[in-house]
């Protein structure tokens, strides 16, 4: 297994890529097992500064949202951007440089989260290093216009708008989270759409870049339908920034923007269907056998559909008072973040005989792997949503039954009915941690010791 | 195979036999192998090294190397003219298809310019507007900000640096089931740490009252509860804050007393 320092094409930079995205994932996930912990037993674990919920629960935010998402990115990039575009990357040395930074810069911002902790905005960014990574991701996008605007092949492959949706959005989030707190409304109008353009679309995109791909080539499929993928394409980049206002409906947001999100809540399933219209047609053409990580790539458009629909269907004006606010709003990050993660785990898989000449055994330890990503994503999915409907159930029940459970002295009436639930959120995160240090072990396995294989040639022309 | 055959040759409304031949005869151009061909055509997956000025060069090579090969092999007249003739064939089927391939250009400037419209689109009606119009509206209120202590502001600041609002709300919404044990946040000028505290998922009790009722109004009571939760409660698990020093216990607990009032 040869790494070089500073590769010199793309197969090379993936290659870093593929083996960085499972250290990340590995982190993020023992922070956020650590978090739950301290959540359910924050009475008999030993505690100090950093090993309280409080703490964790900003790390974690950090690790998942941040560096999974980047090493994520970084990984799409490396490999799928040049490659829609039919050409070798532009200025490479630069965009390697780049995408070191996007990785870079949001793990020094949980190390920052370390010694400044009065700097930290709510969504784990440090105010130290916002503007930092803006230029980071400002390079990113001005490299990614420009290799757009550089491509040879005549049509843009789906793989490459989205990641560069994803680009453009990821910049536009690190913009709103800067936003000045100067009334009560701004927490909720930044919060709310930082949430909406950084995981919905950052997250999404990125998940929906890897799916074009692994739906067609690996599987030898032809995409069903171009414009289908574009309706999916456009119709997720416009409504999805405006659909978080609507958890906070009823607050001191402007009404005209809350209804607003309802409505194009409700238009998700426009795009959802071309998306799922389009994918099942492309795997039905196919002429490859599927491999199990292509099983878990199905498993995350099951995962996404699932998270988008509850995201419709909460958009209900009868639920919202019921969903929102609660943890439910953290359900759809989960099903987005699960998603991304089980797509970049099928994807690496794919990756892993391509770059590093190396056979995937398909035994039993990868079996425990997708095994224990699959459940553990569907688990968190459905007990995070009984948490919030519960709560907040209760939280309405008895605020009508003039009990206030809202508040501390009623407040225990809630917890019985959602401790378990807390518990139970601990044990999958556990399952979680275990399925991704076994990932880790798979992959270091099969680029060292699997059986030999041809690489991918690709054939670049810069003119 | 046949079936990506069968579907270019739909989508490009040409003879099949002719897209196979003119694949063949790309792939072996371009480097890479019929499939990727037909998948490009296809509107699928790129192919590498296809660059378009490439294509007359290689055009020629093709046609030169069939052309010798059969020469050195049969020798005869005949059979190199008819080789040279199915040559010229395929080169005519190639531009045909390279043309429809073509007629679907993607202009890259009109994607960059449309996302970047997107973008620009919700940052100004989902962000700039709103918040505009909701510091407008403040402005133009009567009693239109809050004002608290100093000691309040750095209580205030260790809650949010512990990130007490990851559980915690100080958010009544006007909602008629939320609004009828307690008081509605109105919107205010404040300091930015008060704001940031009201918090935006409820996972533990709302504090958005808490120092008008028992028993949180009760500074005693606080300062236990927070550095050793199970002495009051062991049902419901805390975080002990036993770690902070007694000045920044004060500070938070001055904070604690002053919610309920800041927020009306």
């Amino acid at each position: 297994m040869k790494i070089k320092l500073f590769p010199k094409n793309e197969q090379e930079l993936s290659k870093l890529f593929v083996l960085i995205f499972p250290l990340t994932l590995l982190l993020s996930l023992t922070i956020s097992f650590l978090k739950n912990a301290y959540f359910t037993f924050a009475n008999l674990l030993p505690h100090n500064a950093i090993f309280n919920y409080g703490f964790l629960d900003r790390v974690d935010t950090q690790a998942s949202l941040g560096l999974v998402f980047g090493a994520a990115l970084c990984l799409s990039f490396s490999y799928l951007f040049s490659k829609s575009l039919g050409r070798a990357t532009v200025l490479f040395p630069l965009v390697f440089l780049t995408l070191l930074g996007v990785v870079g810069t949001e793990f020094l911002d949980i190390l920052v989260n370390f010694f400044s902790q009065n700097s930290a905005y709510d969504f784990g960014n440090s105010s130290l290093l916002i503007l930092l990574k803006i230029l980071v991701v400002f390079g990113l996008f001005g490299l990614s216009s420009l290799n757009l605007l550089a491509k040879k092949e005549p049509s843009i492959f789906a793989s490459a708008q989205f990641i560069y949706g994803a680009v453009v959005f990821y910049l536009i989030s690190l913009f709103i989270i800067r936003g000045e707190l100067n009334v009560f409304s701004d927490i909720f109008l930044i919060n709310s759409l930082y949430a909406s353009t950084h995981i919905y679309v950052g997250v999404t995109f990125i998940y929906l870049a890897i799916i074009h791909f692994l739906m067609t080539r690996p599987l030898e499929a032809i995409m069903f339908n171009k414009t289908l993928s574009s309706i999916a394409f456009w119709g997720f980049l416009f409504l999805l920034p405006w659909t978080n206002f609507k958890y906070y409906y009823g607050s001191v947001l402007p009404n005209w923007i809350e209804n607003i999100s309802i409505y194009l809540s409700i238009s998700l399933v426009v795009p959802l269907l071309a998306f799922l219209v389009n994918y099942t047609k492309t795997i039905q053409s196919k002429e490859a056998a599927e491999n199990k990580s292509l099983g878990l790539m199905n498993f995350s458009v099951i995962l996404f559909s699932i998270t988008t629909i509850f995201h419709i269907v909460s958009s209900f004006e009868n639920l919202l008072p019921i969903l929102g606010i609660t943890n439910f709003v953290n359900v759809i990050r989960f099903g987005y973040v699960g998603s991304l993660v089980m797509a970049t785990i099928s994807f690496s898989y794919y990756l892993i005989p391509k770059l590093f000449g190396r056979e995937v055994a398909y035994s039993r330890l990868e079996d425990i792997v997708f095994n224990g990503f699959k459940i553990s994503y569907l688990l968190v999915l459905i007990n995070n949503t009984l948490i919030g409907v519960n709560s907040g159930y209760s939280w309405n029940a008895g605020a009508n039954a003039g009990n206030p459970t809202i508040y501390g002295e009623g407040y225990e009436i809630v917890w019985n009915l959602i401790s378990f639930n807390f518990s139970l959120n601990t044990f999958i995160s556990l399952i979680l941690l275990s399925s991704g240090f076994l990932y880790l072990i798979s992959v270091l396995k099969a680029v060292s010791s699997g059986q030999i294989t041809t690489v991918e040639e690709m054939v670049y022309t810069n003119e | 195979m046949s079936d990506l055959v069968n579907k270019v040759a739909e989508i490009l409304n040409a003879p099949v036999d002719l897209v196979q031949r003119s694949a063949e005869a790309r792939a072996a151009a371009s480097g890479v192998s019929v499939d990727d061909v037909l998948n490009s055509w296809a509107g699928g997956e790129s192919v590498a090294a296809s660059a378009p000025k490439e294509e007359a060069p290689v055009q020629e090579t093709v046609a030169e190397e069939v052309v010798e090969e059969v020469v050195e092999e049969v020798a005869t007249e005949e059979v190199v003219e008819e080789v040279v003739e199915e040559v010229a064939t395929e080169e005519v089927v190639e531009e045909v298809v390279e043309e429809v391939v073509e007629g679907k250009n993607e202009s890259s400037f009109s994607f960059i310019a449309g996302v970047l419209f997107v973008g620009l689109f919700t940052f100004l009606f989902a962000f700039v507007i709103p918040k505009n119009q909701t510091t407008t509206v403040v402005s133009e209120s009567l009693n239109n900000s809050v004002v608290v202590s100093g000691d309040v502001i750095q209580g205030a600041e260790i809650y949010s640096s512990l990130n007490c609002q990851s559980c915690h709300t100080q958010n009544v919404r006007t909602l008629i089931p939320d609004t009828q044990n307690g008081k509605v946040l109105k919107n205010k000028y404040a300091n930015a740490t008060l704001i940031n505290n009201v918090g935006n998922i409820r996972l533990g009790p709302d504090l958005s009252t808490s120092a008008t009722r028992e028993p949180t109004n009760n500074s005693q009571w606080l300062e236990r509860y927070l550095s050793d939760s199970t002495s009051v409660n062991r049902d419901i698990p805390h975080p002990d804050y036993d770690f902070l020093d007694e000045q920044d216990l004060e500070y938070l607990i001055t904070y604690l007393l002053s919610l309920g009032e800041v927020n009306e």
